[in-house]
């Protein structure tokens, strides 16, 4: 079960995987929908966690907060899965 | 039958606002209004419970007369709007009064701006006049009658204001447009199916979020308008200070603190101005 990609080293893969976890969290706080959480993973579509295109600032709100970092919102608007989102948070230093 | 009546009063209403000059055009806009306020019995009853709710009439004749001063002043502002060049070009028919802050929002080309109104005064007014700093787009919800909206979106004039349909709204095309140092511009004063309930004359109101979050997330600045009609076809336009809200980590606690920043702007001129505001929305459900 991949997280955001088939060509992740070990290291990657398990920082990759504590990111999961903690945007597990996040995602858990944030939905309007009950859902299996612990099903979410890299390839789960955003929408089928019932965050459209409104509630997904509720979403970026919640894990700036969460990381600690700033993210570009329009970058935010267009991921489509949680690995994109992942790949969002490795790339500003989460 | 409602909507056929409807667009006939407005063919009419226009066929004054081509004939008659200016201010006798908004005279006459303004019976129209008062005719429709007689004839359209069930927003009338919405207006007349809303004005009483908002605790602004002392009781139900003074509540009448407002609601009936508000549905002249709308007939007005359909006019207004179409003559807008007559005021837009004239600094005796418009005072402004921008800040500073906001004045240094508005001249830098690359900053986005966030700019509330509520149904107040003439907020089309408002947004002819931002758009002669930047670009301007505002949402707008279909009018219930689509003849009539027809009809309005023929005669307006719009300078570099655009309108995206309510149903289109995506964040994403809003964070687009304030990244490219736009104005997106927001009425906020109706029923949000999906909102916040935000306390608005005191009694709880689904507001919707969008303005609070855009400016929570994309951090770019916020300040509340208001329209405010001094004559006929004269103005007093104002904007607050911008609105910085700082974040705290509670999500929830920010965007209803920045709700209720709006909000109290928007009661304080309508308080002032009763008969300047469009009671007959169903604003608490």
């Amino acid at each position: 079960m991949n997280l955001i990609g088939d060509s992740l080293s070990p290291m990657d893969a398990e920082g990759a995987s504590e990111i999961l976890a903690r945007l597990r969290d996040v995602l858990r706080d944030s939905a309007v929908e009950e859902h299996d959480w612990d099903a979410v993973v890299g390839e789960t579509p955003i929408e089928s966690l019932g965050f459209d295109s409104l509630t997904i600032l509720d979403v970026l709100y919640d894990v700036e907060e969460e990381f600690g970092i700033a993210l570009d919102p329009k970058q935010v608007v267009k991921t489509r899965t949680v690995g994109e989102i992942i790949a969002l948070l490795e790339q500003n230093g989460a | 039958m409602l909507h056929f009546l409807e667009y006939w009063a407005a063919r009419l209403a226009l066929l004054g606002v081509d004939l008659l000059p200016p201010a006798a055009a908004s005279r006459w806009a303004a019976v129209l209004g008062s005719l429709w306020w007689t004839a359209d019995r069930p927003r009338r009853r919405v207006a007349i419970s809303n004005i009483l709710r908002a605790g602004v009439a002392g009781d139900r004749r003074q509540a009448r007369a407002i609601g009936r001063g508000a549905a002249r002043h709308m007939g007005m502002v359909l006019v207004e709007s179409m003559k807008s060049s007559l005021v837009l070009d004239d600094p005796e028919r418009l005072r402004v009064d921008i800040p500073d802050d906001v004045a240094a929002a508005l001249e830098d080309p690359d900053r986005g701006l966030i700019v509330v109104s509520g149904h107040f005064g003439n907020w089309e007014i408002a947004g002819q006049w931002l758009s002669r700093y930047k670009p301007v787009a505002g949402i707008s919800r279909p009018m219930n009658n689509p003849r009539v909206q027809e009809l309005a979106l023929s005669r307006r004039q719009r300078r570099g204001f655009r309108m995206i349909p309510k149903y289109d709204a995506d964040p994403g095309r809003f964070l687009k447009l304030l990244g490219e140092g736009e104005i997106l511009a927001l009425l906020v004063d109706q029923h949000a199916r999906r909102g916040i309930d935000v306390p608005f004359f005191g009694h709880l109101a689904r507001t919707h979020t969008t303005a609070a979050m855009l400016h929570l997330v994309a951090r770019t600045p916020l300040t509340f308008l208001l329209c405010r009609r001094t004559a006929p076809m004269t103005f007093e336009l104002r904007l607050s200070p911008l609105i910085a809200q700082q974040r705290s980590g509670d999500r929830n606690a920010d965007v209803e603190a920045i709700l209720m920043t709006l909000n109290a702007h928007l009661e304080a001129a309508i308080r002032r101005d009763p008969d300047q505001y469009l009671w007959g929305h169903r604003r608490w459900r």
